[in-house]
């Protein structure tokens, strides 16, 4: 292992330290992280990156390959448009995690904010506690698991893709254009499967997913007067 | 005076209630409104926006004459190539004329106009710009310079096609409807595309209007670090913006550290957008550019910073007045649709273009010639350039980006208030002055 402290460094010049580092050095631990935005940003190849702290925005951006464990908080953004790797964060992200990204793995020990999955293509994006409003919206692809609450507006506007919830009241809260069904048992022995590899204790069974309610065409309610008609139409 | 000539002239005198003009009441509102009540909805088109917006043929350019010396037209030299994106990237984008070709992507059109474009693009030197869902790979093998659009959807978007750019173009939003999403029909979203494209065969998609991961100006600041270390720093970064409150965003996207800044006015085209959105969302490019070109003086960073417009450019004047107002360059898009064969018939929407342009049914694909097509842009490009080569040699530069706002003048008392070009015939505006006094 390798260590390497990023104290008074900016970003750019941390992530070419990192990009040379990874290319010889398969575990680099990284100390004095001082929420640093644009953390790893566009790394390839292999390798660990264990951070002794927290980030900020942008942690892992176009992120191709290694893994990156933050032992603390990320901000905004984390993982956006990445497309190869793993990003554990063990503790809380901020809004918008995982957006547009085509493929990986990001998985969350604790909550997420609002949008978490925005746009999603690809991929895995676990979030073992609780999320925002807007989770997964207009998702083109891949998997977001939920073990906690959602918030409102769930999987609005879903083209393609699923998540895997357990929030009972979920129906309360979806957004539009998707639907609740129950979980396949191909996607069961995927969510296991993640599970075990994670380290996530949870029952498989008991997901439902939500999923796209018309494949294909939307309906899209712009107007939408709330007052009751003289006459019943 | 016989009694059937009595009859004629009286007819002749009395307007028919049919032939009367009815104000507000056109052909084409009463059409609308008769399609709303059918349907309950906005309707959706292609093209842009019809309407007649103060542009720049209300501009003319003062020839030399005895203040100054007139270059010869055929005889000497007046330099196009145009490099962008000088602020910040090792590697500015450099073409041969200031004439690009902007982002209309594969899905809109058909592969056969996208390769056309790029083809053009290399037999002139000028650069192509992919436009939302993925770079196509005969684009990028065809183009002589390719700009990359990173677009709110993402849609087909990866690190390869950072990788591939000679240029990246961040898309806050585009002319033809600002503030909207990217409009993708059913009827173009076939299996190709949505292979392509990544997304579920035959929806209509109405993509994202935001990033998912740029909320605001601050985050701006900072995915732009990031890009930076994405890019190593090497390729300019343009930021596209659909002209509304330009001075204010022009200043954001400086400070946001972009090289360049494109300004898409409201005249622009697009392969479907709302009505409504079209016709009245936004200004025009002419005020736009205006605008923008003081903003970037008011900073002191008009020389450091690429300013890029589009939106209604269709000849060489309309370049060389672009440029003396400011702009290092000028981005085409439906003129080159045009050049290939398209009639501006405004159904781009529907995916049946008989000229195979905005189409991707494999019948009306084959309609068009992609040697052909290619030839036809190029030879469009060559012509306007010769156009604006033509206008600035009569107007004494050496070099067309020596054009400058004191060699026009207005032709308007509108276009003089919007642009602070003394109207023609005397030094006086009406209006906010630009660098005149």
């Amino acid at each position: 292992m390798v260590r390497l402290d990023i104290q008074g460094m900016g970003s750019r010049e941390v992530n070419r330290k990192i990009k040379e580092l990874i290319r010889t050095e398969k575990d680099i631990e990284v100390n004095n992280t001082h929420s640093i935005h644009n953390f790893a940003t566009a790394l390839k190849g292999d390798g660990k990156i264990t951070l002794n702290g927290s980030t900020g925005f942008y942690t892992g951006g176009f992120l191709e390959g290694p893994t990156i464990v933050i032992k603390g908080n990320t901000g905004w953004y984390t993982g956006d448009n990445m497309s190869a790797g793993e990003i554990i964060v063990e503790m809380n992200t901020g809004s918008n995690a995982g957006p547009s990204m085509v493929g990986g793995t990001i998985v969350v020990r604790g909550n997420s904010g609002s949008r978490c999955g925005w746009g999603m293509k690809n991929g895995n994006l676990i979030v073992c506690g609780n999320v925002g409003r807007w989770t997964g919206k207009m998702t083109l692809g891949g998997r977001i698991v939920v073990l906690g609450e959602v918030g409102e507006g769930v999987g609005e506007s879903m083209y393609d893709g699923v998540i895997h919830v357990l929030d009972p009241a979920v129906e309360d809260k979806l957004g539009g254009n998707v639907r609740v069904v129950s979980i396949e048992d191909g996607e069961k022995k995927a969510l296991e499967a993640l599970f075990n590899k994670y380290g996530i204790e949870q029952d498989v069974t008991a997901f439902r997913s939500i999923v796209p309610r018309v494949y294909g065409r939307h309906d899209y309610i712009i107007f939408n007067p709330t007052h009751k008609q003289r006459v019943d139409a | 005076m016989a009694s059937e000539d009595v009859k004629t002239k009286k007819k002749e005198k009395v307007p028919r209630v049919k032939d009367v003009q009815r104000g507000v009441w056109s052909k084409e509102a009463l059409e609308e409104i008769r399609y709303k009540a059918a349907v309950g909805k906005h309707r959706i088109r292609g093209c842009g926006t019809p309407q007649r917006f103060p542009n720049f043929d209300d501009l003319m350019v003062l020839p030399s004459q005895l203040t100054r010396m007139s270059i010869d037209t055929y005889r000497e030299d007046c330099k196009t190539q145009t490099v962008l994106g000088l602020r910040y990237a090792r590697k500015p984008l450099v073409i041969e004329t200031p004439i690009m070709i902007s982002g209309m992507s594969y899905g809109a059109l058909s592969k056969e106009a996208k390769i056309a474009l790029a083809r053009a693009t290399d037999i002139v030197g000028t650069s192509i710009n992919n436009g939302e869902g993925g770079l196509l790979p005969e684009e990028r093998d065809n183009s002589y310079k390719q700009v990359v659009q990173i677009l709110p959807s993402r849609i087909g978007f990866s690190l390869r096609n950072i990788e591939a750019a000679d240029a990246l173009e961040i898309i806050v939003g585009i002319g033809a409807k600002p503030g909207l999403s990217g409009h993708l029909m059913a009827s173009k979203i076939t299996k190709e595309i949505a292979a392509f494209r990544q997304l579920p065969e035959g929806i209509d998609l109405h993509s994202h209007p935001r990033h998912g991961d740029i909320f605001g100006a601050d985050d701006l600041c900072l995915k732009m670090e990031e890009m930076r270390d994405v890019t190593d720093g090497e390729i300019p970064i343009f930021l596209k913006i659909a002209a509304g409150r330009v001075w204010e965003d022009v200043k954001i996207a400086v400070k946001a550290e972009v090289d360049g800044i494109v300004i898409d006015g409201t005249e622009a085209g697009t392969g479907a957008a709302p009505v409504v959105a079209s016709n009245n969302l936004g200004i025009p490019t002419l005020p736009a550019l205006v605008q923008a070109t003081r903003a970037l003086e008011d900073m002191g960073v008009k020389e450091e910073i690429s300013l890029i417009v589009s939106g209604g450019i269709k000849d060489g004047a309309d370049v060389a007045k672009a440029i003396a107002l400011g702009a290092d360059a000028v981005a085409i898009g439906t003129g080159a649709m045009v050049a290939m064969g398209c009639t501006v018939c405004l159904r781009c929407q529907d995916g049946r273009c008989a000229f195979g342009i905005g189409t991707q049914d494999p019948k009306l694909r084959k309609n068009l010639d992609i040697e052909k097509a290619a030839r036809q842009v190029a030879n469009y490009i060559q012509a306007m350039t010769n156009e604006a080569v033509i206008i600035a040699k009569a107007a004494g530069k050496t070099k067309l980006h020596s054009l400058e706002r004191e060699d026009l003048r207005s032709m308007t008392l509108e276009a003089c208030a919007m642009t602070g070009i003394p109207l023609i015939g005397s030094n006086y505006t009406f209006g906010e002055q630009f660098g005149f006094c």
